[in-house]
């Protein structure tokens, strides 16, 4: 209860993380109604079925998006492509705010030859190009799930989160109260859960939502040029749909238009969350007038 | 229960880049021993980089030393068994320097307190733990309603320093290692809180290592002094013998420094460290090395 009114109030002093909280929850609410958004775009028709209407419909009162090359209803295919997009990024940022907090918390507090082996394991992941990479393996890997991909991305997105936070762990460690919970005689694990952890939460916070945010771009890529996993429908597929069919030349434009009003939604709202969660926790960039 | 707290030969190196040897020496070849019994107060008195921070964290247990060994009760504390383990902790707290580090900024100050009444099995039943705590509080001379509940950037300095004493009078052990208490509370504050350490001596039998830079608190205190430079220990004695009739240079020098409160005595000859090193020298052809007396 008092974390809750705590966040509360944190959001309440800074417009830049309310707004991107906002459209963050309208994007997740969508999502996760996609089936029944869907159910209720098509009526007793599967809107998402091939040929489920006439070919390229412009949009109008019963399809406000139009539909695409096989007859599918392109605001249905949207809704539940959102979904997919969305459930990459959490699998992904979930993976490697997971492996990144523990790889950092492990280096940081231990410190030594396991801070130097994994520090040095990490900064090689770092500079591995990472778009290349993906295509060979995506390339290779045919039929990959979503899960799959999530996994694969999730590889290459934990070194930046492991980064960020080894460093706060590495300041953080060395405060008295560390100290005093020691000869309090708390274990190291514990240490790590109730003196640290807390205080790290913003920075895991902003660690989940780029490596999501990452996520979401690195399978858009993929899909662009035709290298996504097979059987979802994602915001890039679309994309990549809209390109190889000449939608924009035949009227459809918002097969072409509405996923990136999308992406550019998520990317500007997971950045205000970033940005003003920096503010909150970071003095410096708190403009000087005060409140 | 009461014992001994010893440091045999204790030595601290940390690796340092751009250093001839690659390391410094932080405590070099430091013995001396504490005892319960009778309860005292014995300082440790040196400028900033002596060491003297170093060894709190060596008889805390913070950090291993390199080299030598602190004993309680005559076992190396690195190498007890879980019960001896349990009652070292018990036995020896610390008070820290900084008041406002000392708290995780994250929870209330209560926490502090009732994670000593849980780890250290002091009851299990909340009333009898709230009771301890509001006893402690009101020891240490803080009213329970003005400090339980608030967050520690509620707290002044000095509130929470108390409150760390208000910790080690709960758990009663028998050595207080208290590293640099007082250097960040005002005057008044400070007398206030020397005094609690004074009453905890008399009342409760805590012998306190109090770790200064400051000599007036040193000569308030009483008791034992040791004068540490360097990572050595080179004057120990009662306060009153080592403050009067220094025998080391950097004892004269440390007093030298106090400034005199008269305003037509400018406090212009003073000595430096680095003019130090050769007296430094001449001083141990002339005197013998000190002994390891038991203080």
């Amino acid at each position: 209860m008092r974390i809750l009114t705590a966040v509360l109030r944190t959001i309440r002093n800074s417009p830049k993380l309310a707004i991107g909280l906002a459209i963050l929850l309208v994007m997740v609410l969508v999502a996760i109604f996609s089936p029944l958004i869907v159910k209720g775009i098509g009526g007793s028709t599967d809107p998402l079925e091939l040929a489920a209407y006439e070919r390229w419909l412009v949009p109008g009162p019963d399809h406000l998006l139009g539909t695409d090359q096989f007859g599918r209803d392109v605001l249905a295919m949207v809704v539940s492509a959102l979904s997919v997009s969305l459930q990459i990024g959490a699998i992904a940022g979930l993976i490697s705010t997971v492996v990144g907090v523990i790889v950092a918390f492990v280096a940081g507090y231990k410190g030594g030859w396991i801070d130097g082996v994994l520090s040095t394991f990490t900064g090689i992941l770092l500079v591995i190009p990472t778009f290349p990479l993906l295509i060979a393996l995506s390339a290779y890997a045919k039929n990959v799930s979503l899960f799959q991909v999530g996994v694969m991305i999730s590889i290459f997105s934990w070194p930046f989160a492991a980064k960020t936070i080894r460093a706060q762990v590495l300041s953080l460690r060395s405060r008295p109260y560390v100290d005093l919970a020691r000869v309090s005689k708390a274990r190291d694990l514990e240490i790590i859960a109730t003196e640290l952890l807390p205080n790290l939460l913003p920075f895991i916070g902003v660690g989940f939502a780029s490596s999501a945010l990452g996520a979401i771009f690195g399978l858009v890529g993929l899909e662009v040029i035709g290298l996504g996993p097979g059987g979802v429908i994602d915001l890039g597929q679309i994309i990549f749909n809209a390109i190889n069919t000449g939608a924009l030349t035949l009227g459809a434009w918002p097969m072409f238009v509405v996923p990136i009003v999308l992406l550019t939604l998520l990317f500007a709202a997971l950045n205000m969350v970033n940005i003003g969660l920096e503010e909150v926790y970071n003095p410096r960039l708190r403009g000087v007038a005060g409140e | 229960m009461k014992s001994e707290l010893e440091l045999r030969g204790v030595e601290q190196r940390f690796h340092a880049r751009g250093v001839a040897a690659g390391h410094i020496t932080a405590v070099d070849d430091v013995s001396f021993t504490l005892a319960a019994e009778p309860p005292q107060v014995v300082s440790l008195v040196g400028q900033s980089g002596s060491g003297k921070s170093t060894i709190a964290r060596n008889v805390l247990g913070l950090q291993k030393p390199t080299a030598g060994s602190v004993l309680y009760g005559g076992k190396d504390i690195f190498k007890l068994s879980r019960s001896e383990y349990d009652e070292y902790r018990r036995d020896v707290q610390p008070v820290f320097q900084d008041p406002y580090a000392i708290f995780n900024p994250f929870y209330r100050v209560d926490r502090v307190l009732w994670k000593a009444v849980k780890k250290f099995g002091l009851t299990t039943s909340r009333s009898k733990g709230l009771q301890l705590i509001e006893e402690s509080l009101r020891a240490v001379r803080l009213e329970p309603e003005n400090v339980l509940g608030r967050y520690p950037h509620q707290l002044s300095g000095g509130q929470r320093q108390r409150i760390m004493l208000a910790r080690v009078h709960m758990l009663r052990p028998s050595f207080i290692i208290a590293d640099e208490p007082v250097s960040m509370l005002d005057a008044q504050v400070r007398k206030h809180f020397l005094d609690i350490l004074l009453d905890f001596q008399r009342e409760h039998g805590m012998t306190t290592l109090f770790i200064t830079h400051d000599l007036s608190t040193v000569y308030y205190l009483g008791g034992e002094v040791m004068v540490i430079t360097k990572g050595k220990i080179v004057e120990r004695g009662p306060v009153s013998t080592v403050m009067h009739e220094p025998s080391h240079p950097y004892t004269k020098l440390l007093l030298d420094s106090i400034p005199q409160p008269d305003p037509d005595n400018r406090w212009t000859n003073r000595i430096t460290v680095d003019e130090l090193e050769d007296q430094e020298a001449d001083a141990k052809a002339a005197a013998p090395a000190p002994e390891t007396p038991i203080i």
